[in-house]
């Protein structure tokens, strides 16, 4: 069986209105909340403004790093929780699927409309995406750029991979790691993201 | 009070989730709480005003639209009111506005996301914490009171992430 992005859209919409009494989402497994896609930009480009120069790359690869990190325990928590053992797990048969779920919750969540364009396993994962909050985000408030900016993107796809090959939870964060050849930023058609084992 | 439907207001049009015909992401705690110590961890002093104001500036924006939307709010305490539906909704946590007003005042929060996820992940603090928080009153008070960035100082002087019982801010207006 596919998996069916759409129900995994609708329990999260459903899900995200669910309230408990202290004003807490707590839904697949994690603690959601539902923010300005404004502060989110502006916190990343503005922290990377803050680090030009001679620490640009710092600024890129900590932004990566938040996102992966946090990619890795969140999916994490999703592939454990209640809500993936009714509504994705029926749907998954092979391990690869498990990709697919991870996307539709992205895409579930805002981030972005996610395709997977490739998956060869243990080697690389390609994930195309055509509207990135964080690229339109850049394009509205900043313009067109020379260098990928969606960093949160990023660290999720190399997540995505740790999670399916890496060593076992928690050990195989950053086993992978993810770039982004096209972004829609930089005047490429959509965004794209490429994740392969990481070189030591 | 005007109600704020939830069911019609949390919308998506394609891949993108709106609020009220504002564009918003979900993300959880994980995110949220790696976001704050890398910018606290890279730049100190000057990564927590960058989440002040990043805050302040999305909510200050948001919220003066909203507003504009929702023109049955016509009371400043209604504002507040409807203010805080939308934080809880968001799954920020509880927030209590009554105690502000245009000059400024003390604002109470027993239940907080960034708190319950920084505790979750790092444990207790020796610092206030609540950045976000801080920079979402700012905003918010600036949008409902009509004034311009950077109107509002808010202190955190009490802070669940440092053991209070709860989050205390005070709010004093330039």
């Amino acid at each position: 069986m596919a998996i069916d992005g759409s129900k995994i859209v609708h329990a999260v919409m459903e899900g995200s209105r669910i309230r408990e009494s202290k004003g807490i989402i707590p839904l697949f497994g994690v603690y959601l909340s539902i923010a300005s896609v404004q502060y989110y930009n502006t916190l990343s480009f503005e922290f990377e403004n803050k680090l030009r120069g001679e620490r640009a790359a710092e600024a890129e690869a900590l932004l990566v790093k938040a996102a992966q990190e946090c990619g890795y325990a969140t999916f994490q928590g999703i592939r454990n929780s209640w809500e993936w053992g009714e509504i994705v797990k029926p749907m998954i048969e092979t391990k690869e699927d498990q990709i697919e779920g991870f996307t539709a919750v992205s895409v579930a969540f805002g981030w972005g409309d996610l395709v997977v364009k490739e998956l060869i396993p243990h080697e690389k994962l390609v994930i195309r995406v055509t509207d990135s909050y964080e690229a339109r985000g850049h394009l509205e408030h900043y313009g067109m750029t020379e260098s990928g900016k969606c960093y949160m993107l990023r660290g999720v796809a190399g997540a995505f991979m740790d999670l399916l090959y890496g060593d076992d939870y928690p050990d195989g964060c950053f086993d992978y790691s993810a770039q982004e050849p096209f972004c829609r930023a930089k005047g490429d058609p959509y965004c794209e993201f490429v994740a392969r084992k990481s070189s030591d | 009070m005007t109600a704020f439907n939830w069911q019609s207001e949390l919308a998506r049009d394609g891949s993108r989730v709106f609020v009220a015909g504002l564009p918003v992401a979900m993300h959880c705690h994980h995110y949220n709480i790696n976001l704050q110590k890398t910018l606290e961890d890279t730049l100190g002093d000057e990564g927590i005003q960058l989440l002040f104001h990043s805050a302040e500036e999305a909510n200050r924006i948001g919220f003066t639209s909203f507003f504009n939307e929702y023109r049955q709010l016509k009371t400043n305490k209604s504002k507040l009111e409807m203010a805080a539906v939308i934080y809880q909704n968001s799954g920020f946590g509880i927030i209590h506005l009554q105690g502000v007003n245009r000059q400024g005042g003390t604002i109470l929060s027993p239940s907080s996301h960034h708190v319950t996820g920084w505790l979750a992940k790092h444990g207790l603090r020796d610092t206030p914490g609540c950045h976000f928080t801080r920079g979402w009153i700012a905003g918010v008070l600036e949008a409902v009171f009509d004034k311009p960035a950077g109107h509002y100082t808010i202190e955190e002087t009490h802070c669940k992430m440092m053991r209070d019982k709860e989050c205390v801010f005070q709010v004093t207006g330039v």
